[in-house]
């Protein structure tokens, strides 16, 4: 097996692993987490597939600012502290 | 050309293995990179104990007194005090806390930071990587930190982190807009994401710093927010919001974070260097030479600032970032494309 293989093998494992948790996840927060996880992974996996390009953006546009206006916004919903 | 952060790594690897009579190119692979990865994180580490050093050697003076010099020559050692001082205090989970959430972004924030430096160059022949976008990979990493940064303030369970968590958010969204339009406009100019082409361009025609001045003003503004230094330190502002974020980490995790931020100041200053002061070129001396005396050049500016400015309210930086830094980014870019489609550069 070449060292590519492996590491999309290693790599999509994680991503499924990672969306899996995403959706089973109690708490939205860890939903949320998962979820930027996720997306590195699928970075990752543009990367080995030779599409830097696509990798880059990916993580700076959804890591970057997409799960953060995410975890903006359902920050907002629910907390012990928020509730008082 | 020689990279040396490859081939000595590279030599040491082959050495052992030949020396256990292993014959795996896939192996030597690895633990070549793997050597190289600790000396990268060596090679960091003493620059950001150097750097904490200076820091606070000129911040004493800023503050007219002489900053530490008991332990070690002129309180040199004063770091590894402070650093065993940390080590030795109890860590502390709170109550309540998101377990998860409270030690998982430690390691984001941590990794992350130290991942910068992997794709910045510091010679023609010292780098780690050298990917075609290095530049734009050096900004997506700088952008994971601030959505750990949120859930580091949500899962303290404390009004403060979380309040801390939320500027951080808020001053994001301010300052990265003007900074990667800044970026854009070196991009146009040099025709290349790499650092090192973009070195090897201003080496040959002039320093980005005198076409693109207001482009290096705003791009001054934005790095300092993006490291979260003083004047834009509204995150962890001590005066209002304890510390933060940081508030609930204990002992040696709160090091860490510290320790985290001297190196994202380390990375900001040599991106700085980089696309704008020329990198590693200059006359004389060796490039790696030219390279950290301009860093530290950039870092005693960080420093000055820091003595010398007061913080910036969290209403005033969204003015700032969205009012005077976008527009002045755009003027900025317009000046690069007239500058590349009139030939003069």
């Amino acid at each position: 097996m070449s060292i590519d293989l492996i590491g999309f093998i290693l790599v999509a494992a994680a991503t499924l692993v990672l969306s899996v948790m995403m959706v089973l996840s109690k708490e939205i927060v860890h939903s949320a987490l998962y979820f930027a996880g996720l997306l590195i992974g699928i970075a990752l996996i543009f990367f080995l597939l030779n599409a830097v390009y696509v990798g880059i953006i990916q993580i700076l546009i959804y890591v970057g600012a997409v799960v953060v206006l995410i975890l903006f916004g359902i920050m907002l919903t629910r907390r012990d502290i928020l509730l008082g | 050309m020689l990279n040396y952060l490859y081939s000595i790594p590279n030599t040491i690897a082959t050495a052992i293995l030949s020396v256990l009579h292993i014959n795996l190119p896939q192996l030597n692979y690895l633990l070549t990179w793997v050597i190289a990865s600790i000396v990268l994180i060596v090679v960091v580490m003493v620059n950001v104990i150097i750097l904490i050093y200076v820091e606070r050697k000129l911040l004493g003076r800023f503050m007219d007194r002489r900053g530490p010099f008991v332990v070690g020559p002129a309180g040199f050692f004063q770091n590894f005090a402070d650093a065993f001082k940390f080590l030795v205090k109890e860590m502390i989970l709170p109550e309540n806390a998101d377990s998860l959430g409270f030690n998982s972004t430690l390691v984001i924030i941590v990794a992350s930071s130290l991942l910068i430096m992997t794709v910045v160059p510091q010679a023609p022949n010292f780098f780690f990587t050298d990917p075609e976008l290095s530049l734009l990979l050096a900004f997506a990493i700088f952008a994971i930190e601030p959505f750990a940064v949120v859930i580091a303030g949500w899962a303290s369970n404390n009004k403060y982190s979380l309040l801390g968590g939320f500027r951080s958010t808020a001053q994001m969204m301010s300052y990265e807009v003007p900074m990667l339009i800044t970026v854009v406009s070196v991009v146009v100019l040099a025709g290349s994401f790499n650092f090192r082409d973009i070195v090897n361009f201003q080496a040959g025609h002039v320093w980005f710093v005198v076409p693109l001045i207001i482009g290096f003003i705003v791009f001054l503004i934005s790095i300092v927010a993006e490291i979260e230094r003083i004047p834009f330190d509204t995150p962890d502002a001590e005066a209002e919001l304890v510390h933060g974020w940081m508030t609930e980490y204990a002992g040696i995790k709160f090091a860490l974070f510290q320790l985290t931020s001297y190196v994202r100041s380390f990375a900001g200053a040599a991106i700085m260097v980089l696309i704008f002061l020329g990198g590693w070129t200059g006359p004389f001396l060796p490039p790696v030479a030219w390279f950290y005396i301009k860093v530290y050049a950039v870092f005693v500016l960080f420093v000055w600032m820091r003595a010398s400015l007061p913080r910036v309210r969290i209403d005033q930086i969204l003015n700032l970032g969205w009012r005077s830094l976008l527009p002045l980014s755009l003027v900025n870019i317009l000046i690069a494309a007239l500058l590349r489609i009139s030939g003069v550069l």
